[in-house]
Parts: C-alpha cells; sequence; structure tokens
C-alpha cells in the first residue's frame, strides 16, 4: 500500500532542526530590536540576535560543506516539470481529494515548487540578510573596507525587508508542511528520517 | 652679636625642628572621611546626619577631647582606628583608601575639618 | 646680659631637642626623614610670609620676589584679561564683554562680580591691568579652604572685621591672610570652585556640571573626581603651562580626531578633551561603540544627567517679572516646597532643575555670541545669547549635550540690542536696591559705553552651555535604548539613521501586509482544505 523512504538524513534533520530554531530565535529578537514589541529590551536583543547570527553562520559553513560532499546540492536546481502541476495541486487539487502530482524519491525529495522557493531563499532572501547583517555587525569598519558610500539607512532597510520576506516564508513554509499525503507526513519525515509515500 | 647670632640660630632650629616634624593637618582627607564614613553611617541610624556647622569649635573640641560616641557607650576613637577602617574597607572606598593612615593623623585631619567648619568657623559646611 | 642670652640658648636647644627627641630615637631605624611629599617649597619655612599682611597686593609682593615671572603669566590669561579673540570668529568675547542671560553684564557691577577675578580692585574701567601686585596669587593657590572675596569689593579680600554694606549690620569676618599665604599649594577642586561651582551668582546656578557637590564628589557624580578614588583635581585635566589653563568654552573642542596625548607630540592639542587620556577608540568590549564615537561626542552617553550632586542648576531665568513689591513696598523672595528661591523681586522668576537630561545638538565648536553691538530682533524664536555652529554633514561636528538655559531679558527695542543693566552696587540706580529698570539700564548702558534709547522691553534669550562635567560611572552610561527609541534623547537630531528612531513606516507597512496576508492565504487555504475534506 505504502512504502517509506529514507528522505532526510541525521545531518540534514539537525540543520533543519537547529536553523529552525535559530531563525525563529532571530526573528523574535528581530523585531524586538525593531522596537515591535518588548521582551528583552534593545541592547540584550541585538546580543542575542549577534549571537544567533553567527551560530547560523556557522551552522551554514557546515551545511555547505555538506550539500558539496553528498552532492545534495543538486536537490535544489530548479525545475519547470510539473511546477504547474504542483501550482494546480495547491490551488485546486488539495481540496478535491487529487492525488500529489509529485512522487518523491531520495534523489528527488524536494517538489518542484519547494525546490523554486527553497532556491529562492537561498539566493534571494538568504543573501539579502546575510550581507546587510554582516555589514551591520561590522558598521565601523566599513571606511577600512572602502565602502566610504554605503548608508546605513540602505544597509538597515535591506535587512528589514529581508526580515519580512524571511518571516512570510517561514509562515507559507510551516503551513505547507502539513500539505503531505496526511498533514503530519512531512513533519514526521523531517523528524524521522523516513516519509511515507503513496 | 656672636651671642645674638647663636640665639636667632638656635630659635630657627627650633621653628625648623617643630614644624618639620608636628603633623600638619589635613582637613582635606578630615573633609572625606567625615563625610564617607561619619555621615554615611550617622544618614541612616536615628541620629541623622551631623553638620559640622552644628557645634561651635570649642564644642567639637571638647567633643573629641571626651571622646564619647553614640553617649559614651564607645568612643569616638574607635571609628577612625585602623582596626575599624580595615572592618569596614570592603564596602567603604574612603576606609579603603585611607586605610594605611596612622589613627593620630586621620583624628587630626577630622579635627582640623571639624574646626574649620563649626558654626564660629572658617568656613561652617554642611555634610553635602 | 649674657647669662641671659646663654639660658635663652639653653632653653631654645633644650626645646629643639624635645621636638627632636622621638626623631633622634628613630634614627636607629634606616627611616628617611619625614618630608611633605607633595612640594619641594614648604611655605610656612619662608621669611617673607612669617609676617602680617593688610591686604592681598601684599601677599603678592611677597610672592613675587620669588616667583618673579608669575604676574607676567597671569597678565596674558583670560583669567586677567576677561577678553578673549575668538579667532574662528573675530569676535571679541570675555567676562568684560560678552551678555549673558544670568546676570546680564558686568560692565557697571565690576565690584560685585569681580570677587572672581584674580586680581585685587577691578571696580571700574580705571583697572590697572599692568599691575602685578594686583594680581591675586592665593584664589588659586590657597589650601586652607578659608580664603574669601566677598562679593561687593572688587576683589579684595577683608582683613579687618568690617560692616558690609555699611549699615547693614552684617559683618564680613577678616581671614588670616598670613596663614593662608604659609600654606600656598597647588590649585584644587575647591580653589577652582569658590569660583566656577557659583558661576551666575550662587551654588550650581549657571552650569550645571560644575557645583560645590564636586568639591568632595562620590563616585556616582564624578567617576574621575571621586575624593576616594581617582580623586582629579580641575587641573588634571585642564593642564596648564605658564599659568595659561587649558580649555575653552569660548573654542571648544568639539571634535578630537588626535587620539590619546604622549608626551613631546608637537601637535598635543587640548589637554582638556576625553580623547587626550581615552584615545579615539576606547570602548574595548564593545568595538561598535568606537564608530558611535566617531559622531557622537563621550559625553552625550557618559554624562547621563546633569545637577546630580543633590544642588539643583538654574534652568530658567524670567528678568520681565522682576520688580514686585509686596504692601509694605519690600522686596518679595518666594520659595518652593524644597526651600530654594523661584523668585525674588530683583531678579524675577527662576525655575530650577537636579538631574537634568541634556538636551543635543550637533556641535562643531564654533560658538558666535550675540554682543551688545548685534542688532536682534524680536520674533517667535528665542535670541541666542550663544549660537551652537554645527551640522551633521560639516566633517566637524559630534552630537553634544548641552544645558539650554532660557530666559527673558531686557532688551533696547528701539536700537534693537541687548543691554547691560546695572544690577548689583549699594547706590540708587544699582537694579537689586531700587528696583527701577530706567535708572539701572541707563547707567549700565553708559558705563558700557553703548547706545540706549530709553524704552525698555523684553526679549526670550537662551544660551547653551556644552556639558564636560559630572561624568557617570560606566555602568551608568546610557544604555542604547535611550537613543534606539521612537521620542529618545536623540528624537530631534537631524541628518543621521538611528535604527529603530527611523524605522521607515512604508516599509514596515508593506512588511507587516505581506506578513498578514501570508496568514490570510494560510488560513484560507487551511479552512477550505477542512470544509473540503468533510465534504468527500
Amino acid at each position: 500500500m505504502s512504502e517509506r523512504i529514507y528522505v532526510f538524513k541525521l545531518f540534514e534533520r539537525f540543520w533543519h532542526w537547529s536553523q529552525a530554531g535559530l531563525i525563529m530565535f532571530l526573528m523574535l529578537t528581530a523585531f524586538d530590536i525593531h522596537g515591535t514589541y518588548t521582551i528583552f529590551g534593545f541592547e540584550k536583543a541585538v546580543a542575542y540576535h549577534t549571537i544567533a547570527a553567527w551560530s547560523l553562520i556557522g551552522l551554514w559553513v557546515f551545511a555547505i560543506f555538506w550539500h558539496f560532499t553528498t552532492g545534495e546540492w543538486k536537490q535544489y536546481i530548479p525545475t519547470t516539470e510539473k511546477v504547474m502541476a504542483m501550482a494546480n495541486y495547491y490551488l485546486f487539487g488539495i481540496f478535491r481529494n487529487a492525488p500529489h502530482p509529485f512522487k518523491l524519491t531520495q534523489l528527488r525529495k524536494h517538489n518542484p515548487l519547494q525546490r523554486l522557493a527553497y532556491l529562492a531563499i537561498m539566493v534571494c532572501v538568504g543573501p539579502l540578510i546575510w550581507v546587510t547583517g554582516v555589514l551591520y555587525l561590522f558598521y565601523d569598519n566599513w571606511a577600512a573596507w572602502g565602502l566610504t558610500a554605503l548608508q546605513l539607512e540602505w544597509v538597515a532597510t535591506g535587512h528589514i525587508i529581508g526580515a519580512f520576506m524571511m518571516l512570510a516564508f517561514l509562515i507559507a513554509h510551516v503551513y505547507l508542511t502539513t500539505a503531505g499525503h496526511t498533514p503530519m507526513a512531512h513533519i514526521k519525515a523531517m523528524i524521522t528520517g523516513w516519509e511515507e509515500v503513496d | 652679636m656672636k651671642f645674638t647670632n647663636q640665639l636667632t640660630v638656635g630659635v630657627a632650629l627650633s621653628l625648623l625642628a617643630s614644624a618639620a616634624f608636628a603633623y600638619d593637618a589635613d582637613w582635606k582627607r578630615g573633609r572625606v572621611y567625615y563625610r564617607s564614613v561619619c555621615t554615611s553611617c550617622h544618614a541612616v541610624q536615628p541620629v541623622g546626619t551631623i553638620n559640622p556647622s552644628s557645634k561651635t569649635k570649642a564644642e567639637w573640641a571638647a567633643y573629641l577631647k571626651g571622646d564619647k560616641h553614640a553617649k559614651g557607650k564607645d568612643t569616638v576613637k574607635q571609628y577612625v582606628s585602623k582596626a575599624y577602617r580595615a572592618s569596614i574597607k570592603s564596602g567603604n572606598k574612603a576606609a579603603e583608601k585611607f586605610a594605611a593612615v596612622p589613627d593620630q593623623e586621620l583624628l587630626d585631619d577630622i579635627a582640623a575639618f571639624l574646626t574649620k567648619g563649626a558654626k564660629d568657623g572658617d568656613a561652617p559646611a554642611s555634610c553635602n | 646680659m649674657p647669662t641671659f642670652m646663654r639660658t635663652t640658648l639653653a632653653l631654645c636647644c633644650a626645646g629643639w631637642l624635645a621636638a627632636t627627641g622621638p626623631v633622634l630615637a628613630d634614627d636607629a631605624k634606616p627611616e628617611l626623614k619625614p618630608v611633605k611629599l607633595t612640594t619641594t617649597a614648604d611655605h610656612t619655612k619662608f621669611k617673607e610670609l612669617q609676617q602680617v599682611f593688610n591686604s592681598g597686593p601684599e601677599v603678592t609682593k611677597a610672592c613675587l620676589r620669588c616667583h618673579t615671572e608669575a604676574a607676567g603669566q597671569i597678565h596674558r590669561t583670560k583669567h586677567w584679561k576677561w577678553e578673549y579673540l575668538n579667532p574662528q570668529t573675530g569676535q571679541t568675547l570675555g567676562k568684560k564683554t560678552v551678555v549673558n542671560n544670568f546676570c546680564i553684564s558686568v560692565a557697571s557691577n565690576e565690584a560685585a562680580c569681580n570677587s572672581c577675578h584674580v586680581g585685587y580692585g577691578w571696580k571700574d574701567a580705571s583697572f590697572d591691568f599692568k599691575s602685578e601686585e594686583n594680581v591675586d596669587c592665593l584664589a588659586c593657590h590657597d589650601t586652607t579652604g578659608n580664603y574669601k572675596k566677598p562679593s561687593g569689593l572688587a576683589g579684595n579680600v577683608v582683613t579687618k572685621d568690617m560692616e558690609f554694606p555699611p549699615g547693614s549690620g552684617k559683618i564680613l569676618k577678616a581671614i588670616d591672610l598670613s596663614k593662608i599665604a604659609q600654606k600656598v599649594g597647588k590649585s584644587s577642586r575647591d580653589t577652582c570652585g569658590a569660583c566656577h561651582f557659583n558661576g551666575g551668582g550662587g551654588d550650581g546656578v549657571k552650569h550645571g556640571d560644575l557645583d560645590s557637590s564636586m568639591s568632595a564628589p562620590e563616585k556616582e557624580v564624578d567617576v574621575h573626581m571621586d575624593a576616594t578614588g581617582l580623586d582629579f583635581t580641575c587641573a588634571t585635566c585642564h593642564k596648564t603651562s605658564s599659568h595659561d589653563v587649558a580649555g575653552s568654552r569660548y573654542t571648544p573642542t568639539a571634535k578630537d580626531s588626535k587620539g590619546a596625548h604622549l608626551r613631546g607630540k608637537a601637535d598635543n592639542g587640548n589637554p582638556a578633551t576625553c580623547v587626550a587620556c581615552h584615545d579615539n577608540a576606547p570602548h574595548k568590549k564593545e568595538a561598535r561603540l568606537n564608530q558611535h564615537a566617531a559622531k557622537i561626542a563621550c559625553q552625550t552617553c557618559h554624562i547621563p544627567s546633569f545637577a546630580r550632586g543633590g544642588i539643583a542648576t538654574k534652568m530658567t531665568w524670567d528678568w520681565s517679572t522682576a520688580g514686585q513689591r509686596d504692601a509694605e513696598g519690600k522686596h518679595i523672595t518666594k520659595k518652593d516646597a524644597k526651600g530654594r528661591i523661584i523668585y525674588e523681586s530683583r531678579k524675577g522668576d527662576f525655575t530650577l532643575g537636579e538631574n537634568v537630561k541634556p538636551e543635543y545638538v550637533w556641535f562643531n565648536g564654533q560658538v558666535t555670541y550675540t554682543l551688545i553691538t548685534d542688532k536682534i530682533e524680536k520674533t517667535g524664536q528665542r535670541t541666542p545669547i550663544n549660537k551652537i555652529g554645527g551640522s551633521p554633514s560639516d566633517g566637524k561636528s559630534m552630537i553634544w549635550p548641552m544645558k539650554v538655559f532660557r530666559g527673558s531679558q531686557p532688551y533696547d527695542p528701539v536700537n534693537k540690542t541687548l543691554v547691560t543693566p546695572h544690577t548689583a552696587g549699594n547706590d540708587d540706580t544699582g537694579y537689586w536696591k531700587n528696583l527701577d529698570w530706567d535708572k539701572a539700564i541707563a547707567v549700565g548702558m553708559n558705563t558700557s559705553g553703548h547706545p540706549f534709547s530709553g524704552k525698555i522691553d523684553f526679549i526670550k534669550t537662551e544660551m547653551s552651555w556644552p556639558i564636560n562635567h559630572m561624568v557617570a560611572p560606566k555602568e551608568k552610561a546610557l544604555g542604547c535604548v535611550e537613543c534606539h527609541s521612537k521620542d529618545g534623547r536623540l528624537a530631534g537630531i537631524p541628518g543621521i539613521y538611528i535604527p529603530v528612531r527611523d524605522n521607515n513606516k512604508l516599509l514596515d507597512t508593506v512588511g507587516w501586509a505581506i506578513v498578514f496576508l501570508t496568514l490570510l492565504g494560510v488560513f484560507g487555504h487551511a479552512t477550505l482544505r477542512i470544509v473540503t475534506a468533510r465534504r468527500h
């Protein structure tokens, strides 16, 4: 009836969940710094945000290394195949109990929409946040780096745009984890590594 | 003439000797000790702060000579002693700073401050 | 006769032996002879000073016998001349010339004001600025704390008890100049403070960051002057050379990018700046703060408030309400709940402040005074007594804390100038005695040598005082949120992006709209899924 596929390896799961935790903590402190609410207060929130950011950078170094040594980076190569089918599924099929158009395998564990979304996060939102974030951290070195024309306002604005996009992604992402063949299927897979497929 | 010269030398020597070896009280050090040790404690005790200008020079002199603190329960000198300074120096910067000052010198300093700041002193002073 | 001599000699020797006895006994120990370590000259030993002095100049003459160049050095200083040519603006300043919004001006009030002059006898324009004996050494070099120059005596001292003002029944006590002269030493917080703590006519009135709480302050009040800690005197920072004290409010150093001073370095600038000791990157743990220090003066964060020592400073002074009398025609004094004067007939209304948060401005060190010769217009805006130069983009400005002192003072609405009233003085025209502006201003303007139309109005003015002292311990420096917030301390500072203060409203709106729409989509989608799942 159904088979089980081992899709998420141990490091990948560790990476995913620690990244999830860090990003959520970064979000929490980000909007504290931004003045949206006060939990830690500006000063502490900045300190925590900075620590979490460095932790995430460290995690990414490992993750990038892992992706290239294992060849898993290929999972993010964009494809147009079945993109319309996926969109169609999320917009209509899912309500009609139509079959999931994507058959996941170990070599293709992300559906085409996921590939596109993750790639967009990784090449647009991520770099935006990281570049602006690191510039923010090293504000006092700009002159030494020759970045005399750079304005703090641009960097801050870029960082804030990135934060909103990441928050929106986070919401959509968390929701779509329930859009597997059962609502808990994807989540279980990310915990155990095994995904049940039809 | 010869005798007169000798006399001058004698007077000059005795003047020099007494000037060089008598302790020259430092009212400013007395001021810091009075405010940071005496007043900081008195401020929270039932007695409250005592302004130097609340007594005359004679009254202060008599008080220090009588050496009766808290109506004779203990002595004033005790609170200026090295032992007392050592006992409070962890929480009192003045006691720490002046930890090694001889008792009599510090007492003289305080006396100089009180004499100066007394009601009829050269510069009547409050605690602050 | 020889017997008498011998006896005397024997007595002296006995006295000498008695005095040195303990010392001779101590000779057994290899200890050094006790000496004063703060000076190389014990002035009690100088014959020139072992005499009765009947006036200040007599003491000065004695001083000059050894310190032959001292008076000449003093003659070159602002402390003596009360005159200063600002090389940046070309304005002639100095206490002799400037007009402020406290007691307004010195001209015609010399006898009172000049008790703070480092000289004796400046009672009017006839004062001889070349006189050496009229230099006052003791004002700065007294260590006894007993040296006093009462107001009204033109900087002279009292050597015999005297009634002053005559007929008042008030007795000015004589001071012992001989004792004071024998105890001279280096300047101290007490000597500088005798005038600088009392600027504006009373303790803490003028500066806000200088008052008598700093004569022996606690660490909380001033981390450098802390009497039980670092115990700096004024001259520790205001390093003085040839009697010329470093540091100036006429030409302040707003931005010091020269780093810590090295001995002997040719271009060592003002030694009284923070940077002169702390260098340009003093924050060791938080490098980010060094970047802040490129645009923000150290004082802005490290002096969170002024008048912190328990002594209030004047914040406003309204001369226009002066002159009221009670039913019997007498002068009135009103006090607040704490017993501080808030109204005097001779001065008008005041407000006072303790622990006052400064106001902040871009400041490049250029101060332009409104002088008595400058035309002023009565407009909706306050006339600046001293205009603080600076902008976010001139490369020379830093964000500085200021005490801004606001007032209302008499001016001439026809000639459109400030005026110099005759206030202090035991005479018929002194405002403080007779409360008559017409006479007081006419006499004062005549003395200062400026035209007066006879018409009097009041004009609102403000004067800015850069805050420098009362540096708090580092734990008490401003927290981030004091400025990184809406309506924080730097709310009105233009030309700089401050995160949080300058959050972009449009960006926030769009950002939250996207987040909200995403949530809406998610909930809509989920609801549809649930609904359709039931149907199937």
